[in-house]
């Protein structure tokens, strides 16, 4: 069975780019349109192999998601990996002291994404 | 990114009653002097033949500076300026509509170039999996000498969907460089009220808003590497921040 990566981005276009590229690499892929939806879908008891999240969201941004994430039963070591246009160091810093994974720019390339997806999921 | 917009509003120039005339600080002073300079004048001559001169002229200079001063305080604008303070209070009135028009405009583009994308994005989807149906058709129906070529003809249609799929990522950072851009516009928005409220209270002139602060607070919502070195170089700094890695794993 494949494994699930969970993406979550306020950006509808996004959601459907990533989806299909990582459909298309043979995962399996689940969607949030904000912080707090993931949050919704993760308590009720989705699994995923890997987090992917934006930074830039509505009421709940990424950094916050990640440090709830961590907090949730089971989750604490799933990989999270941040997707952003965000390029500061010190948001960079921010994120890995939420326990975040990695972190790519936007625009990402189709191999780029799934090399690193790969990376972290060598058996997904 | 949200955006909200400014509540205020222009205040009116008050304060009209103080439109007499322009000449009543220059009268003030010029009857002090004389007032200060006469005493003067009678004082100095029952002491020294040069006291009664001397004395003048100091008391004029003093009562010349007092005159100022008073004159400054209290003294009237002319009418005039206040109907050109007016004229500007509402012509940066005026200008808000300007930047409430540059914002709509930019979210229409979001909401354009969205629908867009997300139409793209479906039709790519659907050819991709087109091309998935006949290559597995391929291979189960047409003899070997022709399946090969047939495969490479649809592995070519196949190879750029995916490229692609990553180019129209172009709309989400679109959207946020216009937010940015709305985000900015209501920073001048804030500041063309605060001109348009001191203009209609004097004594609020010498309090000229810290611009130079607004500019660099705004520097905080410059998230792309690109965005900050366009802000670096409005300010004047020949500044280029180090660009971290695409892709870095911690």
């Amino acid at each position: 069975m494949a494994t699930t990566i969970f993406i979550v981005d306020d950006s509808a276009t996004i959601l459907m780019s990533m989806e299909t590229i990582l459909a298309k690499a043979g995962f399996a892929v689940a969607k949030a349109a904000s912080g707090e939806e993931a949050v919704s879908k993760l308590q009720g008891g989705l699994k995923p192999g890997l987090i992917i999240t934006d930074i830039h969201m509505g009421a709940m941004n990424g950094i916050e998601l990640i440090k709830k994430v961590r907090t949730m039963p089971g989750l604490q070591f799933v990989p999270i990996l941040v997707v952003t246009t965000e390029s500061q160091q010190s948001k960079r810093d921010e994120a890995r002291a939420a326990k975040a994974t990695g972190w790519l720019v936007k625009p990402v390339k189709p191999e780029d994404l799934t090399r690193v997806v790969k990376q972290i999921l060598p058996n997904g | 990114m949200t955006t909200s917009e400014p509540s205020a509003a222009v205040v009116p120039v008050r304060s009209a009653e103080r439109d007499v005339s322009p000449t009543i600080p220059l009268v003030a002073a010029a009857t002090l002097a004389a007032c200060v300079a006469t005493a003067g004048v009678w004082v100095g001559s029952r002491f020294h033949p040069m006291g009664a001169p001397a004395a003048a002229g100091l008391a004029a200079s003093v009562s010349l500076l007092l005159g100022y001063k008073f004159g400054r305080r209290w003294g009237a604008l002319p009418a005039r300026i206040h109907r050109l303070m007016f004229r500007i209070a509402d012509e940066l009135a005026q200008y808000r509509a300007f930047t409430r028009l540059l914002r709509d405009q930019g979210k229409r583009i979001t909401e354009t170039t969205d629908d867009a994308a997300q139409v793209i994005l479906s039709g790519l989807r659907e050819m991709d999996a087109q091309v998935a149906l006949v290559v597995a058709s391929l291979e189960a129906e047409v003899p070997l000498p022709a399946h090969d070529s047939l495969q490479r003809m649809t592995q070519s249609i196949s190879a750029p969907v995916v490229e692609m799929l990553g180019k129209l990522q172009f709309q989400d950072v679109t959207r946020q460089q216009i937010a940015f851009l709305a985000k900015l516009s209501l920073v001048v928005d804030e500041h063309m009220i605060e001109l348009a409220r001191q203009l209609g209270d004097r004594r609020s002139l010498d309090r000229v808003g810290e611009f130079k602060q607004m500019f660099n607070q705004a520097l905080g919502d410059c998230v792309m590497t690109s965005q900050r070195d366009d802000h670096h170089v409005a300010s004047g700094l020949d500044l280029k921040e180090a660009v971290g890695p695409k892709v870095e794993l911690f």
